[in-house]
């Protein structure tokens, strides 16, 4: 079969059952035996772990070392019990110890380990973090000759990825050069994935072509939840055996309910237990139930038996998911893998076709691999300072540098270790770096970069119940006492914090939103937005995988959006929508390029209006919370004033004051040490706090993480200079089918740059309710105690309809009486001639005197200046701001 | 009695016959505490004392009243910190002559004060005016004065139509009952009413939202005082609006 493998080996392929191998394990097996670093692409099942392990355990057999010879990184979730179950019994039958570790696995496990130290050790990138820690097995790790790194498309695009980077450069000082061998899902850009993996290093990559062996169609059984159980019954029916993935273990447990009196149902996600999941693989597998309902926990190599047809339930959001997905059915690798995507929308449809379309192509998304993450570089310097106690600046960026995520740390690590040893996470002395007193203890809380969110409980003193959760970091940043929010659909106003717990009551009125982020979506990309709009124009659905049904839903849809004669926003057109509480606007861009543009227009339209703005977004349209004066008209002012090249500063200024940059900011000073996972920050000022790590690295790390995670800066100024153009028009409309459909997935407040209108607001709403007295100076008959807001513009006495009203307050009532005198004094005639200039003001300026003249300490000479100014509106008002801080300044206030 | 607000302290300078410049709850020495509440940051002294002296030059005044809580530490926790507070008040006295009402964190301080520069902990009149640290029943001799106050950290929210704009440090002004307060029964001070300004945080890491102090009270004086008529002021001296304003803005009901 393969030639000059070991025999032992050989037999055991044979043993296994394999009478031919796969064509990746044909490709692979000779370029792992020349010692070469390799990453493998393919779908789950086709054996990817086999093709490097057989190899690796043929070379293993030639010399075993020391300690641990060969590492099997893979994520927790991914660690099964069939993968286990499959290497222990290679390993068994060629002489090799096993051992697994992670978090969970017993000090008895523990000790055997590090006196005998397995040949083969399976662990997590966190847990390797843990390993390193201690003097007894790095000593093991001195051994390892062969790393393998399972599912590293998931960890290349995420900090975790960049820890463990740093981590094989730090086994490597142990262990000399060691092979490095990745398996990976289908991506769009596999070398970076090998460059992520080593580094400079040379490496190969093997990959078996995907396209081929899907066929995929897109079906539409209605946006009634009815409808779609219907038509998945009936599918479910057409096969031997089905797995549905489902977006939301909301969904799946929905889901399975209405589908379990069938009785040949299963549900299959990771908040049920072990047990539970592991049975209904069981069931599924020996075919005791033909359907399993699974979220992302099945998409991993848990082997399950032969899936005829794949079900995705909604649009799986990118075309990686979907070929993951879909990849799991078949068995054997010529027979194709059959899917469908049941679509719930018009957007999920179209969305679904789209991502079909590329799925066949082969158009799958890239991965993007963060660069430069300052925090995981203090994580991971923290992490050498505990290892060598005390290690040499130029050591640090030596072993930093060889890996692809900080490939020229230099000034990098000098700032992070400066900013470090402000939080006394470390010490630096001259240039070495030494460990600390928190040093330890920061890293036992820190070994993962998955941010730590502890959730803070939601109490409702009225229901006297808990009404949800929020993210902690989160609340720190943003929750205080007094602000009004939304969870479970409902308004509640902050009462109290403390002790991990927020006591709120029902607010009545909406103020405010805020965001959560838990259960964030899978964005969908920008190309896949932009070729779902491209689509929405040209209604032509013939190249696509659409059925009869979902063709024809989608083009009565459109034909429904001409009736109404509301303009389909599609790739020439942006339309705005005035509704109720605010401005839709239907952009086809995607999340992230639209959680940018969101944030850019909502921080103009603050600052330009002096308001607060609500925005939430999804991946076709933006929704701009905003008050009543601002309109459809104004956005598109806004939007078209837009320069592309001024998008990112704008969005720098723009974030500072929001809970998203906050959040992300209190996330970043953990992973520095300024903050312990178990701190109690509910008497500090969170927001002063975070002043203090102004235009330091950690706010550097805060904007680089959000610019690329969470917006897409150059999708946004792409639109932007579309629309510049004139290839984009901008269209306002009345509200349509599309812009009411959306299920907004982020939700944030933008603050004015200057809270003067908040001020503003306030001012009026207290001089409306103000107190006064309104008194008659032509027949002096007639006098009247109201408030400001019920004196008619202009005002008038009702006796001898004169306008010549002096405007009191009601602490004045008594000088009535003196002018009203028969015989007055000379400080009488004062006061009569201090209430005629009153009156007069009234007479000649109305409404706006009254509103002057109820002022705080302002008088006939202050409100005649105030008047002078000729100014309206809010200028009007902020000099009766100015003038009342005048004369809280004076002595008679006092 | 006239008063400036100087926004970037926030400090508060009262001129009667003299000028005072008003500052409170520096809390100098912060960092450690806040170091084993879990939060790690370098001391930000420095910069707070050159805030003050800022403060100092700027608005010229002849006295400086340092409403309490001038230290953090209780009691003092290292001999940095001694050192730490006794520059500090060699540095003020050189610039200016200053008094202080000491505050719940200030036990200890008094070894690197004058006699004249401790005033009692229950308040003093100085030129008019009462000043308090503000955790402390008030001496009875502040009768019918304005009392300046610290230690409530002053932090009001102001909000527009969509949601919260400022949060931002401020001051309460409020008549305070005497009755409440243990004064003993006055005699002739019928027409002069006891009020009391409080003073937010110097301390920039510092601030308890307003609705604490009212749902919350946690001093005599915070308990007495009269809720309906109080008023609240920005650091800058705009004056906001009475308390029930504010507190309305929440509960609106906008069309």
């Amino acid at each position: 079969m393969i030639p000059n493998l070991d025999p032992r080996v050989s037999q055991l392929v044979r043993d296994r059952g394999f009478t031919r191998l796969s064509p990746i394990q044909q490709a692979a097996i000779p370029l792992v035996r020349e010692g070469k670093n390799l990453i493998l692409i393919a779908p789950t099942g086709t054996g990817k772990t086999e093709s490097a392990m057989i190899p690796v355990f043929d070379a293993m057999l030639t010399g075993k070392g020391q300690g641990i010879t060969t590492l099997y990184i893979t994520p927790l979730r991914a660690l099964n019990r069939d993968m286990l179950s499959r290497l222990s019994w290679w390993c068994s039958n060629l002489g090799f110890s096993v051992g697994v570790r992670h978090g969970d696995t017993t000090q008895t496990e523990r000790r055997k380990q590090a006196l005998s130290p397995p040949d083969l050790l399976i662990t997590t990138p966190e847990t390797l973090q843990a390993l390193l820690m201690g003097r007894v097995m790095r000593k093991h790790l001195a051994g390892v000759r062969y790393v393998v790194v399972d599912e590293i498309h998931e960890l290349a695009g995420s900090k975790r990825g960049a820890q463990l980077a740093v981590a094989l450069e730090r086994v490597r000082e142990y262990a000399g050069e060691f092979q490095r061998i990745g398996l990976s899902a289908t991506v769009g850009n596999p070398r970076d994935i090998g460059q992520f993996l080593c580094g400079r290093r040379e490496f190969s990559v093997v990959s078996v072509p995907v396209a081929e062996s899907l066929d995929i169609r897109v079906e539409f059984a209605g946006d009634s939840f009815d409808s779609q159980c219907d038509w998945i019954s009936g599918a479910i029916d057409r096969h031997s055996s089905t797995l549905i993935f489902v977006n939301t273990r909301v969904t799946a447990e929905a889901l399975g309910h209405r589908l379990y009196p069938r009785g040949d149902v299963e549900v299959h996600h990771g908040s049920l237990s072990r047990e539970v999941r592991i049975e209904a693989e069981e069931r599924f597998r020996k075919g005791d139930v033909r359907c399993l309902i699974a979220t992302s926990s099945m998409e991993l190599g848990i082997d399950i038996g032969r899936i005829e047809h794949v079900i995705q339930f909604g649009s799986p959001r990118e075309v990686m998911r979907l070929v993951q997905r879909v990849g799991r059915a078949g068995h054997q690798l010529d027979v194709v893998s059959r899917g469908t995507v049941l679509s719930t929308g018009f957007d999920d449809l179209l969305e679904s076709l789209v991502i079909a379309r590329r799925a066949h192509a082969g158009q799958i998304e890239e991965v993007t691999i963060p660069v430069n993450a300052a925090d995981v570089l203090a994580n991971q310097i923290a992490a050498l300072a505990v290892e060598y106690r005390e290690i040499p600046l130029p050591k640090v960026k030596e072993i930093v540098g060889r890996s692809y995520p900080f490939p020229d740390a230099g000034d990098l690590v000098d700032e992070v270790c400066a900013q470090m040893a402000e939080h006394h996470l470390i010490r630096i002395d001259g240039d070495r770096v030494r460990s600390s007193a928190r040093s330890r203890r920061y890293l036992s809380g820190n070994l993962s970069m998955i941010p730590d969110e502890r959730k803070v409980t939601v109490f409702d003193m009225v229901s006297r119940k808990t009404v949800g959760t929020l993210d902690e970091s989160f609340v720190a940043g943003f929750i205080h006492t007094g602000v009004v929010f939304v969870t479970k659909g409902q308004l509640w106003r902050v009462l109290d914090i403390d002790e991990g717990r927020i006591t709120v009551e029902p607010a009545r009125k909406v103020k405010g939103e805020i965001p959560s982020w838990e259960g964030e979506q899978i964005p969908v990309p920008f190309s896949i937005a932009r070729e779902v709009a491209m689509l929405r124009r040209t209604r032509d659905f013939s190249s696509y995988a659409a059925g009869k049904d979902p063709a024809s839903f989608a083009a009565r849809f459109l034909e429904e959006m001409d009736r109404n004669r509301t303009p389909v926003p599609d790739d020439t057109l942006i339309s705005l929508e005035n509704v109720p509480d605010g401005v839709v606007c239907n952009v086809c861009a995607g999340h992230k390029a639209n959680e940018a543009l969101a944030r850019v227009l909502s921080i103009l339209l603050s600052a330009r209006f002096g308001t607060t703005v609500g925005i939430e977004i999804d991946a076709y349209r933006i929704f701009l919370r905003l008050p009543p004066a601002v309109k459809a008209a104004d956005v598109k002012e806004t939007l078209l004033s837009l320069d592309p090249a001024h998008l990112e500063g704008i969005l720098q200024l723009a974030m500072k004051r929001t809970a998203l940059f906050k959040w992300k900011m209190v996330q970043v000073a953990k992973k520095f040490g300024a903050i312990d996972p178990d701190a109690d920050y509910e008497k500090i000022s969170v927001s002063r706090l975070i002043e203090t790590f102004e235009g330091t690295v950690v706010q550097k790390e805060a904007y680089r993480e959000l610019f690329s995670v969470y917006m897409d800066v150059p999708a946004a100024a792409r639109i932007v200079s579309l629309v510049r153009e004139g290839s984009i028009r901008v269209a306002i409309s009345h509200q349509s089918l599309i812009g009411a459909a959306g299920l907004f997935s982020s939700r944030d407040m933008i603050p004015p740059p200057a809270a003067d209108q908040a001020v503003i607001a306030t001012l009026r709403r207290r001089i409306d309710q103000q107190e006064i007295i309104l008194f008659c100076m032509n027949c002096r008959k007639w006098k009247s105690r109201t408030v400001v807001s019920r004196v008619p513009d202009p005002p008038r006495c009702p006796r001898c309809q004169a306008r010549l009203i002096a405007v009191l307050k009601p602490w004045e009532e008594p000088l009535i009486a003196q002018v009203s005198k028969k015989q007055k004094t000379e400080e009488d005639r004062a006061i009569e001639m201090k209430l005629l200039r009153n009156a007069n003001l009234v007479l000649s300026s109305g409404r706006k005197a009254v509103t002057a003249l109820a002022a705080r300490g302002v008088g006939p000479e202050n409100a005649a200046r105030i008047l002078s100014t000729l100014t309206e509106g809010n200028a009007f008002y902020t000099e009766i701001i100015r003038a009342e801080r005048n004369y809280i300044r004076t002595r008679k206030f006092w | 009695m006239k008063m400036e607000f100087l926004p970037d302290g926030p400090a508060l300078v009262v001129e009667n016959r003299e000028r005072v410049l008003v500052a409170g709850d520096l809390h100098l020495g912060i960092e450690p505490s806040l170091s084993r509440q879990g939060v790690h940051i370098r001391s930000r002294s420095r910069e707070r004392i050159d805030r003050l002296i800022a403060c100092i030059e700027s608005a010229g005044p002849d006295t400086l009243a340092l409403l309490g809580d001038i230290k953090h530490g209780v009691p003092f926790t290292t001999r940095q910190e001694m050192r730490e507070i006794r520059d500090f008040f060699d540095e003020i006295r050189s610039i200016i002559p200053f008094f202080v009402l000491p505050g719940n964190h200030d036990p200890g301080i008094e070894e690197f004060l004058r006699p004249d520069e401790l005033f009692p902990r229950d308040g003093a009149l100085v030129d008019g005016v009462g000043y308090l640290h503000g955790h402390t029943y008030p001496n009875p001799a502040l009768r019918g004065h304005l009392i300046l106050a610290g230690h409530h950290h002053v932090m009001v929210s102001v909000r527009d139509e969509v949601g919260c704009a400022l949060r931002a440090a401020g001051y309460l002004l409020a008549r305070v009952n005497e009755t409440c307060l243990q004064f003993p029964p006055g005699g002739d001070e019928s027409g002069t009413v006891t009020r009391a300004l409080f003073v937010p945080a110097f301390c920039e890491l510092a601030g308890y939202d307003i609705q604490h102090m009212i749902r919350d009270p946690i001093s005599p004086l915070s308990r007495c005082i009269d809720i309906p008529t109080s008023e609240l002021f920005l650091s800058d001296g705009t004056f906001l609006g009475p308390l029930s304003l504010l507190e309305e803005d929440a509960n609106d009901s906008e069309p």
